[in-house]
């Protein structure tokens, strides 16, 4: 163990999460065992079982979590493909003296509650907002706009909303990444491309990561952005277990949907991060670093090696 | 006192605060109850308070301030103002969006929510009664009943208003776009039948699991309290597999921006919300609002008192305040929905407020709007409304 004052240093730390995060979760956890006395009660714990796990695991469960997932992984990976161009332009090609602006630029929406910028896109999207007015006036679409109530309008709020959540990780990333790194890859005669796949982007993977987790997540959990745009093609999984909390007063069975959606979650990370593993698998032999003797000149990864070697020399 | 001490000893028998905590057993709210209303702790929380929650308002010094606690956009802004000015409580508001979380907020908080009136729905007052979650109202306080129109006062969930006086009531219809849907619709299997045809993929209903079933139960007779499960069941097979792939939203306020912004074409909806939406919508004549038949919903929200509130003499000087008839007409006009005073509707008549046929109703079809039950039956009812919405989104 350290010593004591370092240690003290994260004590409220320790003790704000076990007060409001593991003993919540604790109490959930405990609750899924229990069941639901009679029509006024919410839950009871004198008779512990796996009932409830069974009764949640419905077909309802998987076709909502079916929905949900999909809106999660297409939501990450839009933010991902739009966010990550933005951070590296703003880390790397911005005048640092701009930065703090672009910054704050990226944090406007934050400014404004949650809800209400939502509601705002469900205003500017409707067959009879004046996007619609507009593209019609200008010919552009023929009828009202019909997006509204459909998974693009979905996705356009979820980039929306999550998207300064994967910027800033991102963009602190290939910041520290630093300009003399890229000078040297470029010296060594790597294209701009090669340098941001070999250099700059594997250096940033904590930070992609980060990312990645902080617009999944909470979006695996948020229903508001996806029933407020979708409407009914915006079920979302946690709506099932707040309707099980509050209209059903079942918080037995809500909660161990709750457990089930952490698990779940869980695993589709865990799954996810394999998947990405496995891809980065030969990447990462061609990039090890080789300390001591060249490898055989028969050796196919070898080849960037010799390559850099022969330009270096 | 004794009576008091009685009640502590049960209240320390249930031991473990785990007990109390799994609070909706009938034993533990006979303690919560009187943890509220017990006399030192209504001491310590409420200076003016008297020794029961039936005795907490004598007519004495009105406090200066109130807190209510009701659904969102309920009262009209003008008559809160003229009650600080005239009366003198400064007014907090907090709203929330069902029943379900009024009653979880005020069982967590077992009587020191804060809150002075609540505003539940009458269906669920028994279940707070029983559990001590509200206290009773000194009627001498409120002479202003005298103005309530008798068909909404004594409902049979507090037959002799102890705790309860009707705040507004409302029914569950359909509104529908006639350029759309050019035949008329009068019942809620026509309201199936073309959301179905003309307004498949632009219907929407309301996100409630009670009046999504209904519209099932009700278009074929059925009482939409039933807990049968083969009628429930047949519900379910036909929401999930006929209606639900032609929703498009589960929205409980289309008046809000659906009808404005003619995002549907078809939509469940309650009739003072449908009426707001005709009255904003850039073409109201485009809109037609139809009461659900041959049966539909009743639901009456009421005014009540919160056990252990801190300011009971105010709030009972609200109370009686709104039912004034003067302030009960700036309240129709500002909610749309019937306040429950007598003659309200020549008066609103007379004052020319607009589409009122949407706010008044023959004694045939009151005849035809049935109450809702908290039974046994809502956990499967929650059930249907999860799985019609997860069709939906498929």
């Amino acid at each position: 163990m350290r010593r004591s004052p370092g240690f003290a240093l994260a004590i409220p730390a320790w003790v704000w999460l076990a007060l409001f995060f593991v003993a919540p979760v604790g109490m959930v956890v405990w609750f899924s065992f229990g069941y639901k006395p009679g029509i006024f009660g919410t839950h009871a714990n004198d008779v512990l079982s796996l009932d409830r796990y069974a009764e949640a695991l419905s077909p309802t469960f998987f076709s909502t979590f079916q929905n949900t997932l999909w809106v999660g992984i297409a939501g990450t990976t839009l933010c991902l493909l739009i966010g990550m161009p933005v951070a590296y332009w703003m880390a790397v090609k911005v005048r640092p003296e701009r930065r703090g602006i672009l910054i704050a630029l990226v944090l406007v929406p934050f400014w404004t509650n949650f809800l209400v910028r939502t509601i705002g896109w469900q205003v500017l999207l409707a067959p009879e907002g004046w996007v619609s007015t507009l593209l019609q006036a200008v010919g552009v679409t023929q009828g009202p706009l019909e997006i509204l109530y459909t998974r693009t309008a979905v996705l356009i709020g979820v980039v929306y909303n999550y998207l300064p959540l994967m910027i800033l990780p991102l963009f602190v990333a290939f910041d520290r990444v630093g300009g003399p790194l890229r000078e040297a890859s470029k010296d060594l005669g790597a294209g701009r491309w090669t340098t941001f796949f070999r250099v700059t982007l594997p250096l940033a993977g904590p930070g992609v990561v980060a990312g990645v987790l902080l617009v999944f997540i909470p979006l695996m959990g948020d229903y508001i952005t996806a029933t407020v745009l979708g409407g009914a093609k915006g079920n979302m999984v946690g709506q099932l277990v707040a309707s099980q909390f509050q209209a059903a007063q079942n918080w037995a069975l809500g909660s161990a949907m709750a457990v089930l959606l952490i698990l779940v979650i869980t695993a589709t990370i865990a799954v996810g991060a394999a998947i990405v593993w496995l891809i980065l698998l030969p990447i990462r032999r061609r990039n090890r670093l080789v300390l001591g003797d060249a490898p055989p000149p028969s050796d196919p990864p070898a080849a960037a090696e010799r390559e850099l070697q022969g330009v270096g020399a | 006192m004794s009576e008091s001490r009685t009640h502590v000893r049960i209240l320390a028998s249930d031991g473990a605060a785990r007990v109390i905590r799994s609070e909706l057993t009938r034993r533990g709210f006979l303690g919560l109850a009187v943890a509220a209303g017990g006399a030192a702790v209504l001491a310590a929380c409420s200076p003016g308070g008297g020794a029961s929650p039936g005795a907490q308002a004598t007519g004495g010094a009105v406090e200066d301030s109130l807190t209510i606690y009701t659904w969102g956009d309920y009262d009209a802004p003008e008559l809160l103002e003229e009650f600080t000015s005239s009366v003198g409580p400064t007014i907090t508001l907090d709203s929330f969006s069902s029943n379900e979380e009024l009653i979880s907020k005020l069982v967590a908080a077992k009587g020191t929510s804060g809150y002075d009136i609540v505003v539940p729905t009458g269906v669920f007052i028994p279940q707070m009664i029983e559990n001590g979650l509200l206290s009773k109202l000194n009627l001498d306080l409120i002479p202003n009943i005298e103005h309530m129109d008798d068909a909404y006062l004594g409902r049979a969930w507090d037959p002799s208003n102890e705790y309860s006086i009707c705040k507004a009531w409302g029914t569950t219809g359909f509104v529908y776009d006639k350029t759309v849907i050019t035949r008329e619709l009068t019942t809620w299997a026509d309201f199936l039948d073309a959301a179905q045809n003309e307004a498949s993929g632009k219907t929407s209903v309301l996100d409630d699991p009670g009046d999504l079933t209904g519209i099932y139960f009700w278009a074929n007779g059925i009482d939409w309290n039933t807990d049968d499960e083969a009628e429930l069941a047949a519900c379910e097979e036909y929401l999930v597999t006929s209606l639900a792939p032609h929703l498009s939203a589960f929205d409980s306020y289309p008046g809000g921006s659906a009808i404005p912004q003619g995002t549907q074409v078809l939509m469940q909806s309650w009739n003072g919300d449908a009426r707001l939406g005709i009255l904003e919508s850039p073409d109201p004549d485009r809109w037609q609002w139809v009461l659900g038949g041959p049966d539909t919903e009743i639901w009456m929200d009421n005014w009540a008192i919160a056990a252990g509130a801190p300011h009971p003499e105010a709030a009972h000087a609200f109370i009686n305040f709104i039912l004034a008839p003067e302030n009960a007409l700036v309240e129709l006009d500002y909610i749309g929905y019937h306040t429950g005073a007598k003659d309200i509707e020549q008066a609103a008549a007379d004052e020319g407020l607009p589409m009122l046929d949407f706010v008044f109703f023959t004694p045939e079809q009151v005849e035809t709007m049935h109450e809702g039950e908290v039974n046994e039956a809502q956990e499967r009812r929650v059930e249907i409304w999860n799985a019609t919405k997860a069709a939906a989104g498929a």
